[in-house]
């Protein structure tokens, strides 16, 4: 019997009893995605009003550079630019979870309702209680994580396959949009305009804090999707299968929902509903991977499509900023209809 | 603890879907070592039975055992690398290549930090000899006919290397050459030392291949034992409500249904 050929393609590095696989293009579009992130991300920590050259940029990084710009540096540009990469992490990586848990191209958080369930908390704090910035993060937070109980509760038990859980999802983002309207007609106009902006979404005046939360929330997340990937890898094949094989299916899912709803929250309670990043991210991962396993690439594309719409939303329209849920919408939206145009074939495996 | 002598049995089992009692008080022991078939009319119990014995349907009163203990007492994993299960109609994810899921049956045997062994490697290319996919290994498994398709869920299976193997209707969408392929395997591994259960609908193949054979009707165990016993005009009757008579089979001297045949076709 021959056994020449690797049926899978995939380089293995093995050390005595233990193994990893790598695909090559895998590893390939992580690198390029470290790469473009970290391009993007000097450029735009080097650009704006006050502009920096490489070599001035390098000195204020490194404490060398004069007080200006080492406070536009630390004090301005870095903790947004954090915040940028670590909330489009999140989103991409809850949105991959959310498809793979859907098995649906379509299962991310803001279908299934947890984005609307921030801006109820969100809107909730600002136009109830007119509520301090710190509050409403909160509140939106608290918003998500409550939808995504909600969602696991309806959805426990029996659950063949992922269309209940999207459908469920849909149920409740429809409700919680009409409390979303509600919200915002009863508001005064001052409310209201704080309302919308924070529904837009944006990163402006994010401090260290707020990059430090949803770097936190970001870890906790990633490794909690290192547990359970595996898991969820099984879970692609049927609940049935998945149980076959010996994958604890109740708690993956369990796990595998708290942990996206933690991370949608984490992200849009800092940053609003940036939106399509959830939605988009896992697909053009899966395009650059040719397979839609790698969560880590998923992350690294969420987070380079906020800092791209973020450096975008600063450079702005006629010299005018943008709020940088405006960018991802359209970005997103763009390459969503370019996705449905493209795709009608043929998809990556999800 | 008592040890009971057949590796997986139903014991005293109340089998059903939410309200609907399938099954009632139903005891069925897998004997050791042994090719079990199980044959019966359509919707009587046989997938239900199936899935009892692979923990995807728990008893609402009586056990399932593994090795003597509660099946759902052990970890889903110590299970998944002592038995394995090809179900009725599994889906595959659009887009996975036959390799990449074949690949899948070796899941209980890795972690994290195990992702791809030697012994991985081997194992899948065994398992796509020994069905005869190899060839198919870079295509995309929706891309298959339904025969070439059961066959790669069969490797699958095979790959996860367990003692024990369940099969719903492995010879389902078939080619006659095919169907005989995966019986020649079934019964080669049955020979190797495994064992094994299989839900057939032909009787004159089931007979030729089973070393112990379950008819079921209505949720029920109507008769077990061997072929040439179970295979009779009297039960296949009372299992079917099917007039036949029963002759030798040239080949193998196991039992041949022949439906008798209705007037009208006597013209
Ligand atoms: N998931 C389910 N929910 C509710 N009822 C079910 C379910 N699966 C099967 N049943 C019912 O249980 C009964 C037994 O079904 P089962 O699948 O065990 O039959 P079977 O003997 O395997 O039949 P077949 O030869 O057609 O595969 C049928 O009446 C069927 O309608
Ligand atoms: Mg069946």
């Amino acid at each position: 019997m021959s056994t020449a050929s690797t049926p899978v393609r995939a380089a293995v590095i093995r050390v005595g009893d233990y193994s990893v696989r790598l695909r090559g293009r895998t590893v390939a579009a992580v690198a390029g995605c470290v790469l473009a992130l970290v391009a993007v991300a000097s450029w735009s920590a080097s650009t704006g009003t006050f502009e920096l050259t490489p070599d001035r940029l390098w000195a204020a990084l490194t404490g060398s550079g004069t007080h200006a710009e080492e406070f536009i540096i630390w004090t301005v540009r870095l903790p947004r630019l954090a915040t940028a990469v670590c909330v489009g992490a999140c989103l991409g990586l809850a949105g991959a979870i959310f498809q793979t848990l859907t098995r649906n191209a379509l299962g991310s958080p803001d279908i299934l309702g947890l984005t609307q369930g921030a801006s109820v908390g969100a809107l909730g704090a600002i136009v109830i209680a007119g509520a301090s910035t710190t509050v409403v993060t909160g509140s939106a937070a608290a918003g998500a994580l409550g939808t995504g109980l909600v969602i696991y509760l309806l959805t426990r038990g029996s659950d063949p396959s992922g269309y209940r859980l999207v459908l469920v999802g849909i149920g409740v983002a429809a409700i919680l949009a009409g409390v979303n309207g509600y919200l915002l007609t009863r508001s005064d106009i001052v409310d209201a305009s704080r309302a919308v902006f924070w529904l837009t979404g944006d990163l402006a005046g994010r401090d260290w804090g707020q990059a430090a939360t949803v770097a936190a929330v970001l870890a906790a997340g990633g490794i909690a999707t290192l547990v359970i990937s595996r898991g969820l890898d099984a879970l692609r094949l049927g609940e049935v299968t998945a149980v076959g094989l010996g994958a604890g299916v109740g708690g993956v899912r369990a796990t595998a929902l708290v942990t996206a709803s933690i991370l949608t929250a984490g992200g849009v309670a800092v940053a609003g509903p940036l939106a399509f990043v959830a939605l988009a991210a896992p697909h053009i991962a899966a395009r650059l991977t040719g397979s839609s396993r790698s969560f880590l690439c998923a992350a690294l594309v969420g987070a380079l499509i906020v800092t791209v719409a973020d450096a975008a939303a600063v450079f702005g329209v006629g010299g005018r900023q943008l709020p940088t849920g405006v960018v991802t919408g359209v970005v997103g939206g763009v390459y969503l209809m370019w996705l449905l145009v493209t795709q009608r074939k043929k998809g990556v495996m999800p | 603890m008592t040890v009971s002598p057949s590796p997986l049995a139903v014991e005293n089992a109340t089998l059903g879907y939410g309200r609907l009692a399938i099954s009632e008080g139903l005891t069925v022991d897998v004997p050791d070592g042994e090719f079990t078939v199980i044959i019966g009319p359509n919707a009587c119990g046989k997938s239900t039975l199936l899935k009892a014995l692979a923990r995807m349907l728990k008893p609402s009163a009586g056990r399932v055992l593994l090795d003597g203990r509660d099946i759902h007492s052990r970890s889903t994993r110590t299970v998944a690398r002592r038995l394995g299960l090809l179900p009725q109609s599994p889906i595959a994810p659009d887009g996975i290549t036959v390799a990449d899921l074949v690949a899948r049956g070796r899941y209980p045997h890795q972690g994290i930090l195990r992702q791809w062994s030697a012994r991985d490697e081997a194992v899948v290319a065994e398992a796509m000899e020994a069905t005869d996919i190899t060839d198919l290994a870079s295509r995309s498994v929706d891309e298959l006919s339904g025969g070439q398709r059961q066959r790669v869920w069969i490797a699958m299976v095979l790959a996860q290397q367990t003692p024990l193997l369940l099969l719903d209707e492995p010879t389902t969408y078939l080619d006659i050459t095919h169907q005989i392929e995966v019986l020649d395997l079934c019964a080669k591994l049955h020979r190797e030392g495994r064992t094994l259960v299989a839900v057939l609908h032909d009787l004159n193949q089931a007979a030729r291949y089973a070393t112990h054979l379950i008819a079921m009707r209505d949720g029920a165990v109507v008769a077990e034992g061997a072929p040439a016993d179970i295979v009779t005009d009297d039960i296949v009757e009372k299992v079917f409500d099917l007039p036949c008579r029963i002759i030798e089979d040239p080949e193998t001297a196991t039992p041949l249904v022949i439906p008798r045949a209705r007037p009208r076709d006597l013209g």
